[in-house]
C-alpha cells in the first residue's frame, strides 16, 4: 500500500476521528466533558490491559530475547535526552529548565501513544513482541532521571559560582547551602516517586500477572482487556482531544521552532528506533513499536514528575507541545509512515539474505 | 489567631504541607478548588492541572517564618496565591 493511502486509512479509524471530534468539540466551545472518574479510571484501564497483553505474550518468547533491546532502549533514551537538550539550548534559545523539562518530555515514553500504536497494528491485524511494554515500563523513569540529574547538576554549578561572588558575606553563603541540599535531596525523592508512581506499579503488576495467568487464566478476563481495548481508547481520545483543542492557542506561543522542533525529533527518533529493532531483529509490528517509544512525548506522567523536579520550567511549554503537536502527528501520520518503513527495511534485510544464500550455493 | 489560606496548583499541594509539617503545624484543610487567574482558568484538563485550597489556623509568632518560606521556595515557579485573615477560635487549646 501506498504511504498516503494508509496515512488516509489511518485517518479514517475510529480512534483517529474521535481524537479530531474532540479537538472540534472543544474548538466550538462545546460543554462536552468526559466524567472526572472516567478520565482517570481510563489510563489505569488502559495500562493494565497493554501490561497484561505484554505478560502473556512475554510468556511465549522468554525473557532473554528482550536483554539486549532494553539495554539498547535505555541508551537510546538517555543519548535522546541528552541531544534533545543541545537542539533546544543552542539551536532553540531556551533556558536552561525549559531546556531540560522538553529533552526529557521527548526522551520519556508515551503510555498513551503506545495504547494508540497496539491499536493501529491491530487494525491491520499485525502482531508485536510482549516484551516491548517490559521495555515502555522501564523506560517510563529514565528520561526524567537524566534530565533532573543534569538541571541538579547544573544548579548547584551556579550556586557554587553565586557562592564565590558573595564569599565575603557569611550569611548568604549559608542560604544558598541551604538551597544547595534541598536540590539534592530532591532528585531521590523524585526517583523514588517516579518508580512507585501508579504509572510504572501497574504496569509492572499488571506484566507479572499476565506473565503468571497465561492463555488459560486470561480468557475470562479477556472480554474487559481485550476486546473493550480499542473502544476504551476511543473515549479516552474523546477527552485527550478536548484538552488539546483547549490548548492550541497556546501552541502560537510556543513559536516556530518548538512546533518544528515537535514534528521533527519524533519523526527522526521513530525512524532510528525502527531501524535499530530491525536489525535487532524483531519482527515488523515490533519494530513499529519499538521506534514508537522514542517518537512518542510523555504528557501524562511529564507534567507531575517535572513540575516537581524542575519546577522553574514552564508546563504550558511541554504539554502543549507534547499533546497538542506530536501526539496528534504521530497518530495519524508518523504511525503509518513507521508501519512502510518498517516493513520496507524487513524486505531489504530479507532480500539480502536470500542474495546471500543464494551466493552460498 | 490567624487563619492562613493557600490557593495554589495541585502539583505544589505537597510542598505546602511538608513546609507546614517542618514548622511542626499538622492540622489544615485542603479541597480541590477551580477558578481562573493570571493563567487562564484553572480546574479543567488533566488531574494535575487542578487547583487546591489549603487552609490553616495557626497562631501569630508562626505566622512569618511560614510566609517567608512559602514566598522563597514557591512564589516563582508556582501558581499561588497567600492571604492571612484574623480570626477568633473556639477552642483555643486545640491550637497550642
Amino acid at each position: 500500500m501506498d504511504i498516503l493511502e494508509l496515512v488516509q486509512a489511518n485517518i479514517l479509524t475510529p480512534v483517529v476521528l474521535f481524537f479530531i471530534f474532540g479537538i472540534v468539540a472543544a474548538r466550538i466551545k462545546s460543554d462536552l466533558k468526559m466524567p472526572e472518574a472516567i478520565s482517570e479510571f481510563l489510563p489505569i484501564y488502559l495500562l493494565a490491559a497493554i501490561g497484561l497483553h505484554g505478560g502473556l505474550e512475554m510468556r511465549k518468547t522468554g525473557f532473554e530475547s528482550m536483554l539486549i533491546p532494553l539495554f539498547i532502549a535505555v541508551g537510546l533514551s538517555i543519548l535522546m535526552t541528552l541531544y534533545h537538550y543541545q537542539i533546544l539550548r543552542r539551536l532553540g534559545k531556551f533556558n536552561i529548565f525549559d531546556s531540560y523539562a522538553l529533552a526529557s518530555t521527548y526522551g520519556a515514553v508515551g503510555a498513551v501513544t503506545f495504547s494508540v500504536g497496539l491499536s493501529f497494528l491491530k487494525n491491520q491485524g499485525i502482531a508485536s513482541e510482549g516484551y516491548i511494554t517490559a521495555i515502555l515500563a522501564t523506560l517510563e523513569p529514565v528520561a526524567f532521571i537524566v534530565a533532573i540529574f543534569l538541571t541538579n547538576m547544573a544548579v548547584s554549578k551556579q550556586t557554587q559560582i553565586k557562592k564565590q561572588t558573595f564569599a565575603k558575606s557569611k550569611d548568604s553563603t549559608d542560604d544558598l547551602d541551604i538551597i544547595h541540599t534541598e536540590q539534592k535531596t530532591k532528585l531521590f525523592q523524585v526517583l523514588r516517586e517516579s518508580i512507585t508512581g501508579k504509572a510504572i506499579v501497574i504496569l509492572l503488576g499488571s506484566i507479572l500477572i499476565g506473565y503468571a495467568i497465561d492463555t488459560d487464566g486470561f480468557a475470562p478476563i479477556k472480554i474487559v482487556f481485550e476486546d473493550l481495548f480499542i473502544g476504551a481508547i476511543v473515549i479516552f481520545l474523546i477527552e485527550m482531544g478536548i484538552i488539546a483543542g483547549h490548548r492550541l492557542d497556546d501552541i502560537k506561543k510556543g513559536g516556530v521552532f518548538l512546533i518544528g522542533f515537535a514534528l521533527a525529533i519524533p519523526t527522526i527518533n521513530g525512524i532510528i528506533g525502527v531501524l535499530i529493532s530491525t536489525y535487532l531483529g524483531l519482527s515488523i509490528g515490533g519494530a513499529v513499536m519499538y521506534g514508537l517509544l522514542f517518537a512518542s512525548a510523555s504528557f501524562i506522567a511529564a507534567p507531575a514528575v517535572l513540575r516537581h523536579a524542575i519546577p522553574q520550567a514552564k508546563p504550558s511549554l511541554y504539554i502543549t507541545s507534547a499533546l497538542g503537536i506530536t501526539f496528534p502527528y504521530i497518530i495519524m501520520i508518523l504511525l503509518p509512515v513507521m508501519l512502510i518503513l518498517s516493513t520496507t527495511f524487513h524486505n531489504i534485510e530479507s532480500m539480502n539474505l536470500s542474495y546471500f544464500v543464494e551466493n552460498l550455493k | 489567631m490567624k487563619l492562613l489560606t493557600i490557593t495554589c496548583e495541585i502539583l505544589a499541594q505537597q510542598n505546602v504541607i511538608d513546609l507546614l509539617h517542618k514548622h511542626s503545624i499538622s492540622g489544615y484543610t485542603l479541597y480541590e478548588v477551580s477558578g481562573s487567574g493570571a493563567k487562564g482558568i484553572r480546574g479543567q484538563g488533566f488531574q494535575n492541572e487542578k487547583n487546591v485550597k489549603i487552609e490553616v489556623v495557626l497562631q501569630e509568632e508562626k505566622l512569618s517564618d511560614i510566609l517567608e518560606e512559602i514566598a522563597r521556595t514557591l512564589f516563582s515557579d508556582y501558581a499561588i496565591i497567600t492571604y492571612v485573615s484574623d480570626i477568633g477560635v473556639i477552642r483555643m487549646e486545640k491550637f497550642s
